[in-house]
């Protein structure tokens, strides 16, 4: 009965009329910057996230969902038609869905995309009104040491899936924190790390941070590159996939988004590991497996119906948990901090609106996908013609409008043109900056719940071992970091990953 | 042939081992306390020395296996970028928010090889006419349009 009624509170918030517009635009946002190569969500959801202010918050985090989850449609569109990834996670949409369209079955791929991503991101939002209300009452139940605990397990979950150099993403994880520091201490007023200036009172603006990474950095290194054209497919034929097609891949999007529901839950998971790991099972299991790589139809329903659901079961440990799970599901957080609500279990009860709006609005959205991902595939294949060199002074732009109309500050600016230098350089030094996102929201939180458990403990650090679930969580870190560690695993981690 | 000794690894290490530097100087004068009574010290000199020691242990890897090559890096589109950022900052108070637009869309634009100046120039108004209609008259955001002298 709690099922019904969470979801007719939903409902009702996610239809009411200028929600129902704001989840429309931003499914429309997302499919745009998932199509357009060189623009993904995470610099999509930053650069929004200031005007979102004006928003209430319920539109705000319905509009910045929808961002999310539709690029993971459009960015399909893309790979199967140009080549190009429009997104991290189209990236293995492109080996099989391509060559769909080479032979002339680019609608059937397409068709698919939309479809398997359709269902999966109805069962994962069905999973995550399941999941979510027995989540948030154990999370109700932990003490500082528990989520204390739960944070550090977190990170190393995150580092351990990000690509590239274990110890080099621990390193920005602690960056991320110190980072996190950075401003006025709640406990004694002392203003921390502010090298005098002013501006920095109260710490280092996230908007600044993530537009400087996702934004400015981005944009630097793509200028280093050449611009990409692909060769565009414009024959797309019959976008309903057959009867016959759809058939051959029912086991395929079912096996995507089981895995790709599991693997959007974890720290670091989401969208992109989702899609990797359900096309590489997908060519383990599913018979005849000699397509594909040559355009078989399930390389491409696997993958896309795992993206789908990765990003959206993501939402779990950010909205029951207070947890972010990569960068987007970070700027969620912080969109809701600047709003007043702190990001927790007790978001669910104390704003129930709030909570299942967004649940039920990505139901809704994922409707709308489907509609404007099936007839409209033709507008979206001619923007791709837009080229780099008219976007990125755009994002520029923005970018600095956005940081400055945060709190009218000129200081922002100045620190996030810093932090774009700071972002290239991570770039070209494999240093990947997820880590340090999610460390620099989790910053202060983790700091506070450290203190706690501490002042409760009087000072023995062994607590954070003694409490039973804090323990749990501090093995199963330990557990991650050894078998990373281990030369045999990393070489599989290191191929899974590039793959 | 001898390894390269002084690359990826290396760099990110000297970076990091600079941050940690800088926190553990400015640092230095804030109260540690104890464990039990946390002072605004000691967590962020916690986390210093954890980075320091990370940063340490890939310079000292980079020495002993060798190191990866950091890519070409072409500096010129990334100061121009952000000079932009910079000359946006430091004009938006005082010329507002047209003029402080183009003169950032110019740099920005100047940033990339193939930049036209007519196309840039008609991007630059059509720019500042999106975002005056959206962000001054829509969202009503607190922003300077003209100058102001």
């Amino acid at each position: 009965m709690d099922f019904l009624s969470h979801l007719t509170t939903g409902f009702s918030v996610a239809a009411a009329g200028l929600n129902i517009l704001y989840c429309f635009i931003g499914v429309l946002l997302g499919t745009l910057v998932g199509v357009l190569p060189g623009i993904g969500p995470v610099t999509t959801v930053a650069m929004l996230l200031p005007f979102s202010f004006t928003l209430p918050p319920e539109s705000a985090l319905i509009l910045l969902a929808g961002i999310y989850y539709g690029a993971q449609y459009g960015g399909s569109t893309t790979a199967i038609l140009v080549n190009i990834p429009g997104e991290a996670s189209s990236v293995v949409t492109t080996l099989d869905g391509h060559k769909m369209a080479l032979a002339g079955r680019a609608g059937p791929a397409l068709g698919i995309a939309a479809l398997g991503s359709f269902f999966a991101g109805c069962v994962a939002t069905a999973l995550i009104v399941i999941a979510a209300p027995p989540l948030a009452a154990i999370a109700l139940q932990f003490g500082p040491a528990e989520y204390f605990s739960l944070m550090v397990c977190g990170l190393v979950a995150a580092v351990v899936l990000a690509t590239g150099s274990v110890i080099k993403a621990i390193a920005m994880v602690v960056l991320g924190l110190l980072f996190g520091l950075v401003g006025t201490d709640i406990n004694s007023g002392v203003r921390r790390f502010d090298f005098g200036i002013t501006g920095l009172a109260d710490g280092i603006e996230f908007v600044a941070l993530s537009m400087a990474i996702y934004g400015l950095a981005e944009i630097a290194v793509n200028l280093e590159r050449r611009e990409a054209s692909g060769q565009v497919t414009t024959a797309i034929g019959r976008v309903w996939p057959s009867w016959q097609d759809i058939k051959h891949c029912i086991p395929a999007v079912l096996r995507g988004t089981g895995l790709g529901s599991l693997l959007g839950v974890l720290p670091g998971g989401g969208a992109l590991l989702a899609a990797f790991a359900a096309y590489t099972l997908e060519k383990k299991v599913a018979k005849p497996p000699r397509h594909f790589g040559n355009g078989d139809i399930r390389g491409v329903a696997a993958p896309e119906s795992a993206n789908n659901a990765g990003a959206q079961t993501s939402f779990i440990p950010m909205l029951t948990l207070g947890i972010p799970s990569n960068p987007t599901m970070a700027m969620m957080i912080g969109a809701m901090m600047i709003h007043g609500i702190s990001p927790g279990p007790r978001v669910m009860t104390d704003r129930p609106g709030l909570f299942w709006g967004i649940i039920v609005s990505m139901w809704i959205g994922n409707l709308m996908l489907v509609v404007l991902n099936l007839p409209l595939v033709g507008i979206w294949v001619k923007l791709l013609r837009l080229p780099y060199r008219f976007l990125f002074p755009s994002i520029v732009v923005f970018c600095c409008i956005g940081t400055y109309s945060v709190n009218s500050s000129i200081t922002d600016i100045y620190v996030m043109a810093f932090l774009a230098l700071f972002g290239y350089c991570c770039i070209k030094l494999d240093c990947e900056p997820a880590p340090l996102i999610l460390g620099f929201v989790l910053g202060p939180l983790m700091e506070e719940n450290l203190r706690r458990a501490l002042l409760i403990s009087r000072g023995d650090a062994m607590v954070l071992l003694q409490e039973p679930i804090s323990l749990a969580f501090l093995l199963v870190s330990a557990g991650l970091l050894l078998i990373v560690a281990m030369p045999t695993i990393r070489r599989k981690r290191d191929e899974a990953l590039q793959e | 042939m001898s390894k390269l000794h002084t690359g990826k690894d290396f760099w990110s290490g000297v970076m990091f081992l600079g941050f940690a530097a800088v926190a553990i100087y400015v640092a230095r004068g804030y109260s540690m306390g104890t464990p039990g009574r946390m002072g605004p010290g000691y967590f962020p000199i916690l986390l210093a020395i954890v980075l320091g020691l990370l940063g340490l242990i890939l310079v000292a890897r980079a020495m002993l296996t060798g190191d990866a090559a950091v890519s070409r890096i072409k500096i010129v589109p990334l100061l121009l970028v952000i000079a932009g950022v910079v000359l946006f900052g430091y004009t938006i108070q005082w010329l507002g928010l047209v003029i402080s637009l183009m003169l950032t869309v110019a740099l920005a634009a100047a940033a990339g090889r193939e930049s036209r100046p007519l196309e840039v120039a008609v991007m630059a108004v059509a720019l500042a006419a999106f975002s005056v209609t959206v962000f001054h008259y829509l969202l009503l955001l607190p922003l300077p349009i003209w100058p102001n002298f």
